[in-house]
This record gives structure tokens, C-alpha cells and sequence, in this order.
């Protein structure tokens, strides 16, 4: 009795077993489907294969594309700070390392963003590839579509680095269209348009990203562009009391003191540094020796 | 009930004694610390590095102790002949899986919870504060918790029917299968083939998916989870641990001891 009864109960279990066994299995189809439906859009696995580089490799990552993101995209600063420590004129892995690190997680904006400024600042400083990072801020809009900043800085990469004011225009009117832009963007766009590469525009620009940088080395390039923008100006002013001098006296001024002595100037003029300006050889004001200013960055 | 708890609760101990078990949190631990230096070696990533590798390295060492534990459960009980005690008790053998089953699982949720601590630790002294907006890091930590579910399951029913050797890599090969289940079905696809295209079909509803619960890096950029995917994921981790248990079930009912 107590054996049937036991043979029974094992019985019974595996029934309810094997029921339970089959019935999940049924069930794992349909939620499977429905799981792929809602992320489909997010994955589109047909994109992604047969493709070198990132995109493929994330379908290994095994759920930790995240991971290997930030690991590739520290190996771009690192390259990027090595090569530019060492003034090297060729930056060939920079635009791969990058084109991985946003296939691999394509909402690292950080990696658009200076990665972008990596490509586009003219060697040493940079790879001098402009027109790479015009494609890297491009995809980066992309999968990004709400995030404006990506339009300053394409609007940017125009202005700056490749000196075509109707692009930039064009690109800063759009961005000021995205959800969350700020209004100086339609400002910035209105600027650029009628007075084009101006100094004035210019100094916009840059008050604005000093303005919005979230990262210490952006706001002290920034800052560095500003004061090297403020000095250019300050040359436009001297070169004129310059002129006007030589013009009166019938010769060239050799330094800012005779202006001072001449009473042109009341006090000799320094640069935003405090370093005094100087007449270069060619007449014209130039930065004093130990200024800090670079006028590079204009160029 | 009261006696899968007892099992529950003495697998439980059983496994805590485990030394690999505090060598693999410790090195989770670490892990988790030194995401804060290796963020001061990069640029404006040093709270997504800290959520991605504090997550990863959950996810990772969660799996290793859920493999490594796992793959024993049954198999020492065989191997060391006390399966015949415990069998000879009136412990029903359906019971004696589903307490393994429970026990191992509350000895990972315990991992899992002091990890994260950690990881909310690393988190804090990287940002200052705390915000609630952090809170969405505990998604993904229970789809990890999902996740290793499925992986314990998978090692229980292997350890009842091969060695621990054989079964951590029968485990670990279908996790990663696992992961990459929409590419099997896309060569399937790509072939042209009816057959092949319904047996990938088939591969791709049979084995366990395990790229559903693949949210870190989502989570690393502070997007959450939406509600449908934590209840259809959840849905889908218990149908799956009913299937692996009701197997493991199945065949330990099935198996004779000598």
C-alpha cells in the first residue's frame, strides 16, 4: 500500500513536471516575441553583422558594450594626450578608436563631443581632420537626437575649423530648433550669418562655451581663445594709434613708450596677461616676450 | 514548504562557507574602487565608468559564484554518498532541488546586495551625493538578479546529470549562446534555407535569452528600464527557472543511486 501509494506521489510529480515543463515552453514564445517587438527598434541585429569595428564586436561584448566603451574611449585620450605630448603630425588611429568606442555605445556623447575637437584642431595639437569630425558629430546627432549640443558643435567645426560662415550658420539655426536649445544658439546663427568669421561672432561663440563648459579643459580653452580674441582686437586699436603716430611724426615708433613719452598713450599697454605689448619690426604691435597669450589658436 | 526552506536554509550555510565565495566578492569589491581611478585616467566619463564597470563587475562575479556554486549542488551530494541520508529522510527528491535551487539563490542575493553596496559606495564618493535619479542603477542590478536565476537553474540541472566540470561548461557555453541568440537566428535567416531558418527559429526560442536582461549601458547613461521590459523580462526569467527546474526535476526523479 505504502509502495503504490509512493509510486503514485512519484508519479504525480512528474506529471506535474512535465506539464509545467511544456506549458512554460509555450509560453516562452509568444513573451519572446513580444519582448523582440519592443525592442526592436533599439536593436536591429541585421545592422550590426558583418560589419568591422565596433558594431560588430558589441554583439560580443555579452551585455558589457558599456564597459568596453569607456575602455576604448580612455584609450582614445590616452593616444590623443601620448601623440600630442609627443607633437606628432599623424594621429592615424584616432578617427577608428573613435569610430569603435560610438559604435560600441553610441549615447557617449563625451566621446563626440571632444572627440570631434580631437579630429578637427590642426596638427601637432591635433589630427587636423575636420572634416572626420564633421562625420563623427554627425553620427553622434544621429543616435542622439535630443541632445542640441551636438549641433553647437558641428556649428563649431563650420565656424572654426574649416572658415565656411553659411554652413555654420545653417547648422546653429538648426540646432536652435531642437528640443532644449538655448536662445543664444538663434543668436549665434543670426551673428554668424550677417558678419561671418567677425571677431565679434567669434567672441560669442566662445563666451557661450565658456559659459556652458561642463569640463575644465573646454573652459580654459575657452578662456584661452577669448583672451587671444581680445588681443587681436587690442592690435586693431594700437596698429591705428601706430599709424596715426607715424603719420605725425614721419617715422615708425620702435616701442609704445615713445607713445607714451609723445603723449599718444597715458599708460604703455599691456596685454589681458599683464605682459606690455611691444612694435614688432614690422612697425605693427605684437605680444611681449614671456606673454602667455597664443595666437595660434586664430589661425 | 518547511522542508525546501530547511534545505534552502542549509544550502545556504553550506555555501557561505565556500572561501571562493568571499575571494570572488572581495575582487568585486576592488573592482568596483577602481573604477573611481580609472575614471581620473579618462575624460568626462567618471560617473558612466563607475556605473559600467560597478554593474559589469556584478554582473561578472555574480555569474562565476552562480557557475562555480551551482555546478555542486547535487553533484557532492552524490559524489559524496549523502545523498543516500538525505533521501532515506521524508524529503521528497522534487523538494530537495527546488531547496537547493532557493538556497543558492539567497546566498547570491546576499552577494549581490553587498556588492551593490559597494558599488552605491564607489558612486558616492565619486559624486559627493546621492540623488534618487541613482536609484535606476537597482534595474539593472535586478535584471542581473534575473539573470543569475536562470544561470543557477541551469547549473542545477546539469549538476544532476553530469560533473561539475562538464557542467560549468555546458553553463557557461549556453550563457554566452545565450547572448548571442539574435545572431544565431539571423545567420539562419541569412542562409535562404527553410530548414536552417527554422531550426535557428527553434535554437532561438529553446535556449535561455540572455541579451533581454542587457540594460547596463542603457542604465549608464541614466535612461531607465520602461515598465513593460521589467514585466515581460520578469515573466520570462520565472518561465525559464520553471523549465530548468521542472527538468532538473524530472531527471533527479528519474536517476538511480548506487
Amino acid at each position: 500500500m505504502a509502495e503504490t501509494q509512493k509510486l503514485w506521489r512519484a508519479s504525480r510529480t512528474r506529471l506535474v513536471c512535465g506539464v509545467l515543463l511544456l506549458a512554460a515552453f509555450v509560453a516562452l514564445v509568444p513573451l519572446q516575441r513580444g519582448i523582440d517587438g519592443m525592442v526592436s527598434a533599439r536593436m536591429r541585429v541585421e545592422e550590426l553583422l558583418y560589419r568591422p569595428s565596433g558594431r560588430y564586436s558589441h554583439r560580443l561584448c555579452l551585455g558589457h558594450e558599456g564597459l568596453i566603451a569607456n575602455i576604448y574611449w580612455t584609450r582614445v585620450v590616452q593616444y590623443f594626450g601620448r601623440k600630442r605630448l609627443d607633437q606628432s603630425a599623424r594621429y592615424d588611429l584616432l578617427g577608428p578608436l573613435l569610430q569603435i568606442t560610438t559604435e560600441l555605445d553610441p549615447h557617449l556623447v563625451i566621446a563626440y563631443r571632444f572627440g570631434a575637437i580631437f579630429l578637427a584642431e590642426k596638427a601637432p595639437s591635433g589630427a587636423g581632420q575636420p572634416e572626420e569630425a564633421l562625420q563623427l558629430l554627425r553620427r553622434g546627432i544621429v543616435a542622439n537626437p535630443d541632445y542640441w549640443r551636438l549641433w553647437q558643435d558641428l556649428g563649431f567645426i563650420y565656424y572654426w575649423d574649416l572658415k565656411d560662415y553659411p554652413s555654420a550658420a545653417r547648422v546653429f539655426q538648426a540646432g536652435s530648433k531642437q528640443p532644449g536649445a538655448q536662445i543664444w544658439m538663434r543668436v549665434l546663427a543670426a551673428t554668424v550669418a550677417a558678419e561671418g568669421g567677425a571677431i565679434a561672432s567669434s567672441r560669442l561663440l566662445w563666451s557661450e562655451i565658456y559659459r556652458q563648459a561642463e569640463n575644465e579643459q573646454i573652459r580654459k580653452s575657452a578662456e584661452d581663445h577669448l583672451l587671444a580674441l581680445q588681443v587681436q582686437e587690442e592690435f586693431g586699436q594700437l596698429n591705428l594709434v601706430l599709424k596715426q603716430f607715424e603719420q605725425r611724426a614721419g617715422r615708425r615708433a620702435h616701442s609704445f613708450r615713445e607713445l607714451v613719452v609723445a603723449g599718444v598713450l597715458v599708460a604703455l599697454p599691456r596685454d589681458p596677461t599683464g605682459v606690455p605689448y611691444v612694435v614688432g619690426s614690422d612697425g605693427r604691435a605684437a605680444l611681449g616676450p614671456g606673454s602667455r597669450i597664443d595666437l595660434r589658436l586664430l589661425q | 514548504m518547511r522542508r525546501v526552506a530547511t534545505i534552502a536554509w542549509h544550502t545556504f550555510k553550506e555555501s557561505v562557507r565556500e572561501r571562493v565565495l568571499y575571494n570572488l566578492v572581495v575582487f568585486a569589491l576592488l573592482l568596483i574602487g577602481a573604477a573611481i581611478l580609472f575614471g581620473s585616467i579618462s575624460v568626462g566619463i567618471e560617473h558612466v565608468i563607475i556605473i559600467n564597470l560597478g554593474l559589469s563587475s556584478i554582473s561578472v562575479f555574480g555569474l562565476l559564484m552562480a557557475i562555480f556554486i551551482g555546478i555542486g549542488l547535487v553533484w557532492k551530494e552524490i559524489d559524496r554518498r549523502t545523498i543516500f541520508s538525505l533521501l532515506a529522510k521524508p524529503v521528497r527528491r522534487y523538494e530537495l532541488i527546488i531547496g537547493k535551487y532557493l538556497g543558492l539563490m539567497l546566498t547570491l542575493l546576499i552577494n549581490t546586495s553587498i556588492m551593490t553596496a559597494g558599488f552605491y559606495a564607489a558612486l558616492a564618493y565619486e559624486k559627493r551625493t546621492l540623488e534618487v535619479a541613482d536609484l535606476v542603477a537597482l534595474q539593472a542590478v535586478y535584471f542581473i538578479l534575473l539573470q543569475l536565476g536562470m544561470v543557477v537553474a541551469l547549473a542545477l540541472l546539469f549538476s544532476c546529470v553530469s560533473t561539475p566540470i562538464l557542467s560549468a561548461v555546458f553553463t557557461f557555453s549556453l550563457y554566452i549562446i545565450g547572448n548571442l541568440l539574435s545572431d544565431i537566428r539571423w545567420f539562419g535567416q541569412e542562409t535562404g534555407s527553410a530548414l536552417v531558418m527554422n531550426f535557428t527559429a527553434v535554437v532561438y526560442y529553446l535556449l535561455p535569452n540572455f541579451s533581454n536582461f542587457n540594460v547596463i549601458s542603457q542604465i549608464a547613461h541614466g535612461q531607465a528600464v520602461p515598465s513593460y521590459l521589467l514585466v515581460s523580462n520578469s515573466l520570462y526569467a520565472l518561465l525559464y527557472i520553471t523549465i530548468l527546474l521542472a527538468a532538473a526535476v524530472l531527471i533527479f526523479e528519474e536517476r538511480e543511486f548506487r
